[in-house]
């Protein structure tokens, strides 16, 4: 009992950490939106977390510049079991037209899995909530695999 | 101390919040928002273009050579896109379509490719098979146009009319003019004829040699010497795709 | 057979009814309903009322990870140490009438068991090794400085006109303030009294850390300070800690200050006193926080040390002259 119901909690209270791993501030912004009275994220238990430490779904943006690459991939290893990694925009995915610079140390699933890839450039809040929401339903997937 | 938001506060306590209830109450992307690509395969003559201007490297081809002909598969690649229309804008046959739907959620790569696969037939064409596809882009710029949509009628009309001649030359039936096509196409006859497989002819008496068509060219058909004033094609490298007859700034070019 | 029955009844007293569990629920419940109703003062529909519940139980089940730079025994120990004292608090603060350890402990305990749950976060702030958390914890200290002037200020002030009344001087006791108010009436309503209950109310947002006075845990900021490097398990255990320390301050607000309202019946009693600290925690914490931006943390011991101190004097001085 005790276990099911840190399962079903793990899928209702998912604290995201937010990356801005050389974006541009647009899907920074959107994802700010999420946030605000707007669209309210909060009333599904999305919370902006200040430390990696405390977050469960991090969320990417930007085209992972050689400078970040190793600050991104250590803060993601941060963050503790079960997680869950969210690209945001079109850039962690691909590049998007930063795509082949000597700047840009390519997409994000080089290095770690990605879970979520939420597609847009910059993606419109809604679709920034169906895709937080889909990472929580994978969050809590990956608890039930963790007993 | 100065309190501003005290009367809001309570005021918010006892009113309804302004909160879009999202995920329960679905809601519609605004009215030119570009979302999801769509690809019509049945419309697209291969003729690279948007691979040539995108900017995110989203668009790709593969060619599978087959008896009917080539076997061409192009993919779009929605986590690579800027959404900037561009691609749709440069296109001459309206293949790419941008629609409003903002679902683009993947948990893998796969998820985000938008993909067209047609069959283009080697060069000696039958009447053309995509008569009901060409007869669609006289109305299509209206709405598939977003920065021409609220413009005057001008602009669209003169879509229509650079339109209308592919569609004439496609739907007329083939005539004999066989021999025509081996001959040089450059030194004209002063009353230039379209050509029955769709690809352009230029005008020399109209023509002066700038070489925009050349340049624009997405298969770099075109040769332009100003200094002898020739205009060459090369036929086999054409694919007939229009857009030099588009850019012509004299419209001398006919396909 | 006795000792048995009063063994049982005090471990009942500390794990059921005064003590943990109940702690443990209606702490949280406080929680779920400050956030509730500052995303509806937002004009957001906010998080359900059961959301402090979800994240606890979420963070049960999280990895925890200890830095390599960290003090184990400390790190994992100071949350615990944290909890324990918050309850014993919760056990010695009277309920109107009734208390379940009575006559064990005055006000003067319950400041320094106030102290301890600060203290506990400092101590395992600085055994992580985090730089943030030495930021945070630095502003923490100040916090509890200037808190703890007033604090100290409202107290005297009380224990004076209590102990005019009584005859004894200064009178420190809890249960005899409970049993003066019963008698008397609540202490609020006593006009000399009034200064230092506005005192008391605003020492309880800086007292749990919340809105405008939170440098320290400043999440935008500094990583959330003190908890910047907490994971897992003992971070659930500092936000039911946290949860938990709203209920104290309020109930000991409503101890303090309400004390003559209670029925006699014990669980009425309780019923009433959950539903005042509920209404102490939306005015104080809940409406506070929906206004005011963060403050900085010379601002906040400016703030204490002026305002609410001089509110706690003005109280002070007329308990002194009998008032």
């Amino acid at each position: 009992m005790f276990k099911k119901l840190i399962e079903e909690s793990t899928g209702k209270s998912p604290w995201l950490f937010h990356i801005n791993a050389g974006s541009c501030n647009g899907c920074d912004i959107e994802l700010v939106s999420v946030l605000t009275p707007r669209y309210d994220a909060e009333r599904l238990g999305f919370q902006l977390a200040g430390s990696p430490r405390h977050a469960d779904i991090v969320v990417v943006t930007g085209p992972i510049t050689r400078q970040s690459l190793n600050r991104v991939l250590r803060t993601i290893e941060q963050v503790p079991e079960p997680r869950c990694i969210v690209t945001m925009g079109s850039c962690p995915q691909s590049g998007n037209v930063f795509r082949g610079s000597y700047a840009i140390a390519g997409p994000l699933s080089k290095y770690v899995h990605v879970d979520v890839d939420v597609a847009g450039c910059t993606p419109k809040p809604e679709a920034v909530i169906d895709g937080l929401a889909l990472a929580a339903k994978i969050l809590q997937e990956k608890r039930r695999a963790m007993n | 101390m100065d309190l501003p938001f005290a009367v809001e506060a309570i005021k918010g306590l006892f009113s309804k919040p302004s909160t879009a209830m999202y995920p329960a109450k679905p809601s519609t992307a605004a009215e030119n928002y570009r979302g999801r690509i769509v690809f019509h395969p049945e419309k697209c003559i291969n003729c690279m273009m948007c691979e040539r201007v995108c900017s995110g490297h989203a668009i790709t081809h593969t060619i599978e050579k087959t008896e009917e002909g080539d076997r061409i598969t192009r993919t779009f690649y929605l986590g690579s896109c800027t959404f900037c229309a561009t691609c749709m804008d440069f296109c001459n046959e309206n293949a790419i379509e941008f629609t409003r739907d903002y679902h683009m959620i993947a948990t893998k790569e796969e998820d985000l490719m938008v993909s067209g696969t047609f069959i283009k037939k080697p060069p000696v064409r039958k009447p053309k098979p995509a008569a009901p596809a060409a007869a669609k882009p006289a109305e299509a710029p209206a709405v598939a146009k977003p920065p021409e949509a609220t413009a005057d009628a001008k602009p669209e009309a003169e879509k229509t009319a650079a339109a209308a001649p592919v569609k004439s030359a496609e739907s007329a039936p083939a005539v004999k003019a066989e021999p025509e096509k081996a001959a040089a196409p450059a030194p004209a006859a002063a009353p230039i004829e379209p050509r029955d497989d769709g690809k352009p002819v230029s005008d020399p008496s109209k023509c002066v040699y700038c070489g925009i068509c050349a340049k624009k060219c997405p298969m770099q058909a075109i040769t332009v010497d100003r200094a002898s004033k020739t205009w060459t094609l090369d036929e086999d490298a054409c694919i007939a795709c229009g857009t030099c007859a588009e850019c012509c700034p004299k419209k001398c070019i006919i396909m | 057979m006795t000792t048995i029955l009063n063994a049982l009844l005090y471990l009942g007293y500390i794990l059921i009814y005064p003590g943990f569990l109940f702690c443990f629920f209606i702490g949280l419940l406080l929680c779920g309903i400050d956030r509730k109703l500052v995303a509806r003062m937002q004009k957001r529909v906010g998080p359900p009322i059961l959301q402090p519940f979800y994240d606890f139980f979420k963070l049960l089940g999280k990895e925890t990870i200890i830095p390599a730079a960290a003090n184990r025994t400390v790190y994992l120990l100071a949350p615990l140490l944290g909890l324990a004292a918050l309850v014993t608090i919760q056990l010695m603060v009277p309920v109107f009438g009734f208390t379940a350890f009575s006559g064990m402990a005055d006000v003067i305990v319950i400041l320094y068991l106030l102290l301890i749950p600060a203290l506990a976060t400092i101590m395992g702030a600085a055994a992580s090794g985090s730089p943030y958390a030495g930021v945070g914890l630095s502003r923490e200290m100040v916090t509890i400085l200037a808190c703890e002037l007033p604090l100290l200020m409202v107290l005297l002030a009380i224990a004076k006109s209590v102990g005019n009344a009584m005859g004894t001087g200064l009178c420190f006791s809890l249960s005899e303030i409970a049993a003066y108010q019963s008698a008397h009436g609540s202490l609020l309503f006593h006009p000399s009294m009034i200064p230092a209950a506005l005192a008391f109310l605003l020492v309880i947002p800086g007292e749990t850390g919340s809105h405008p006075f939170d440098a320290a845990e400043a999440e935008t900021e500094i990583c959330e300070g003190m908890l910047a490097e907490y994971s897992g398990k003992p971070l659930g255990v500092y936000k039911l800690s946290h949860a938990i320390k709203l209920l104290t301050m309020t109930s000991l607000f409503v101890a303090l200050f309400l004390g003559g309202l209670g029925t006699g019946i014990v669980v009425l009693d309780a019923v009433i006193q959950v539903a005042l600290c509920t209404v102490v925690t939306v005015i104080m914490i809940s409406f506070v926080h929906a206004i005011t931006a963060r403050l900085r943390i010379e601002q906040i011991f400016k703030f204490y040390w002026t305002a609410v101190a001089g509110l706690a004097l003005i109280s002070l001085v007329l308990a002194w002259f009998g008032l």
